[in-house]
């Protein structure tokens, strides 16, 4: 699957490109408007990564562009200045989903997971991983086809391990993921541990094998052993 | 004291002793004028007497008019010529002078009434107070009415400068006056101005641009350390320094964050707003703030009836949450928080330890206790967003609770 990165700054773009190859993604990069519009022209992406302050013209009239030439890439914003404009006018504009900088790279990956199911190019909406199936439509679980009641939060993480599977997730993204910007409690990570205990204990009760592992307490890894 | 005030009083004194004075010295020459006048007189009648004398070698009859008498008195000493004023049946001015007639030495004596010089005299002095009196009033008038209407172009620039506030952008309006020092004062208080709302935007614009350009920097240094997570060489130690990298980093962006809000509140960049259920939106962020709540076995009441308040929908649930997050993260283990909201107001008190700090500084940026995980801007925004809407936010602490009183 192609990913088309286009951010000014070369060492982000470099960092994301290399976590999302990890996820098996095909990553292009443009650091500039008109580099970004040739990529555009010449191919199709299933996601692009779009940085609104470009040199040589700014991301939302690439996204202008692009969506008046039909394309329907799934489109992820990244702007420097988190302000409410413009999410809305990027999100008027077509854009599927909205980053403010600074993000965590999970965090990036997850939604551009969620992209490219939405705009269902591998045909499904669901994730499945061994015996895990995840129904994002309905928001259920299903563990050798027995359903898991999960509360939000579990919910959440679960799809939010999925997003990055076989990669190390940092608690202060985890923490960020499940309570957002403005709850800037350090005990936030004392929950987090509480909620992958429960989300732990009811996956393997019904014989899901245990793939949460924890990494130096610094965060945690969704993969097989 | 008013400078008319002042100025009038000044003026008053100085008109006034110039006046005095003034009245004292007129009323003395004045009285001369007339008494040397009457002494005219007196040597006209002394001069007919001795002319009589030497023509006829005979005294004249004495006489008695009205206000004039002649009398002789036959005397053997030596009489001195002499000008005498007495009061005695009246106000008199008498010549006394030698006469010989007969072989014979008389003292005469011609007196002539004072009083037409006295009434005239007094009359001067009631013309000269009356014209004192009105000289005030006119005085009085003229500071009253002209000196305020001169004054005019004054008050209307200090008022302007009263009224002058940073974010409200407005500059100071245009003085109608042809008086030059207040022009010059109102061009200079335009130029001062000017300036000022000038350095405060450069200040603003560059806390504004600091904090953007701040955030690719830090969106680096996440993804930097979300990658070396990965990498699988990495021992416990090592990974526990890269935790404490992540937590600052953590920090900073919430600080930076923080900053930004504070100055797109400032700016006025929250334009759209509604009505908000202030009642609703705290049962919604108390469901939110429930494991917090939970894990410090806080005890909760909440006494609400519906309250309803116009404004922007993002700033209410900032203003909610940072209340409740104050008085849940500053709390004890088991205390409590009470919670009463009602149409205008909305109360929320936490128990916990004394302040480390003066209370009247609470609402201060990067104000807090030592020992506080915050980065101190919670409270300094709940302070901002009140003041862009000119709510009414109150700290107070007693009986160990701390409440905090948002009238709106």
């Amino acid at each position: 699957m192609k990913i088309l990165i286009i951010e000014d700054e070369k060492s982000l773009s470099d960092n994301i490109a290399a976590y999302l190859r990890q996820e098996d993604y095909t990553c292009d990069t443009a650091d500039n408007y008109w580099a970004a519009m040739e990529k555009i022209e010449c191919y199709n992406y299933e996601c692009i990564l779009l940085d609104i302050g470009l040199p040589g013209g700014s991301g939302l009239s690439i996204l202008k562009e692009l969506r008046s030439n039909h394309k329907m890439d799934g489109v992820l914003m990244i702007s420097a200045k988190n302000s409410l404009e413009d999410k809305i006018s990027g999100l008027k504009l077509g854009a599927d989903d909205y980053l403010a900088k600074p993000f965590h790279l999970s965090e990036l990956s997850a939604r551009v997971g969620a992209i490219i199911r939405r705009k269902n190019f591998d045909g499904s909406n669901n994730i499945s991983f061994n015996e895990i199936m995840i129904d994002t439509l309905a928001r259920t679980v299903l563990v050798n086809n027995k359903e898991v009641e999960l509360t939000r939060k579990e919910y959440q993480l679960l799809l939010y391990f999925a997003g990055n599977k076989g990669r190390v997730i940092s608690r202060n993204a985890i923490a960020e993921h499940l309570w957002g910007d403005d709850m800037d409690l350090a005990d936030n990570f004392d929950f987090i541990y509480t909620h992958i205990k429960n989300l732990r204990k009811k996956m393997t009760h019904l014989g899901c094998g245990d793939y949460i592992q924890s990494v130096y307490g610094v965060g945690y890894k969704f993969s097989e052993r | 004291m008013k400078l008319f005030t002042k100025y009038g009083r000044i003026n008053f004194l100085a008109i006034l002793s110039v006046l005095f004075a003034g009245s004292v010295c007129y009323y003395y020459i004045i009285r001369y004028v007339l008494i040397h006048q009457l002494d005219e007189t007196l040597k006209v009648e002394e001069q007919e007497i001795l002319d009589f004398v030497h023509k006829k070698n005979q005294l004249p009859e004495p006489s008695q008019y009205r206000d004039q008498t002649v009398f002789f008195t036959r005397t053997d000493e030596p009489v001195k010529r002499r000008f005498l004023s007495v009061r005695h049946h009246g106000h008199f001015r008498q010549i006394f002078f030698p006469v010989l007639a007969d072989k014979m030495q008389y003292m005469a004596m011609v007196s002539k009434s004072q009083e037409e010089s006295d009434d005239l005299i007094g009359l001067i002095v009631i013309i000269t107070l009356g014209l004192m009196g009105l000289l005030f009033l006119v005085l009085y008038l003229v500071n009253r009415l002209v000196l305020r209407k001169l004054w005019r172009p004054f008050y209307q620039t200090l008022s302007s400068i009263k009224q002058f506030h940073l974010s409200s952008q407005r500059t100071i309006p245009d003085l109608n006056t042809d008086i030059n020092e207040f022009q010059e004062l109102g061009i200079a208080v335009q130029e001062m101005a000017r300036k000022v709302l000038q350095d405060y935007d450069s200040v603003k614009n560059f806390a504004d641009n600091a904090s953007h350009e701040m955030q690719t920097p830090l969106a680096i240094i996440n993804s930097r350390l979300d990658l070396m997570i990965q990498d699988q060489k990495l021992d416990e130690r090592q990974m526990k320094q890269l935790q404490g990298i992540y937590d600052a980093t953590g920090r900073l962006t919430k600080l930076n964050q923080s900053l930004l809000l504070l100055t797109k509140i400032d700016n006025n960049q929250f334009v759209n707003v509604k009505d908000i259920s202030l009642d609703l939106l705290i049962k919604e962020k108390i469901f939110e703030l429930d494991e917090l709540i939970h894990a410090k076995h806080l005890q909760l009441s909440v006494n609400a009836s519906p309250a309803s308040v116009q404004m922007n929908e993002y700033l209410a649930d900032i203003l909610i949450n940072n209340l409740m997050s104050n008085a849940i993260r500053h709390n004890l283990e088991n205390g409590k928080i009470d919670i009463i909201i009602c149409p205008g107001m909305l109360k929320i008190s936490n128990t916990s330890d004394p302040l480390g700090f003066d209370g009247a500084g609470i609402f201060d940026r990067f104000q807090k206790n030592a020992q506080s995980q915050g980065i101190g801007l919670g409270l300094a925004i709940v302070k901002q967003i009140s003041d862009n809407y000119h709510f009414i936010i109150d700290y107070s602490y007693f009986n160990d609770l701390h409440t905090f009183t948002l009238r709106f």
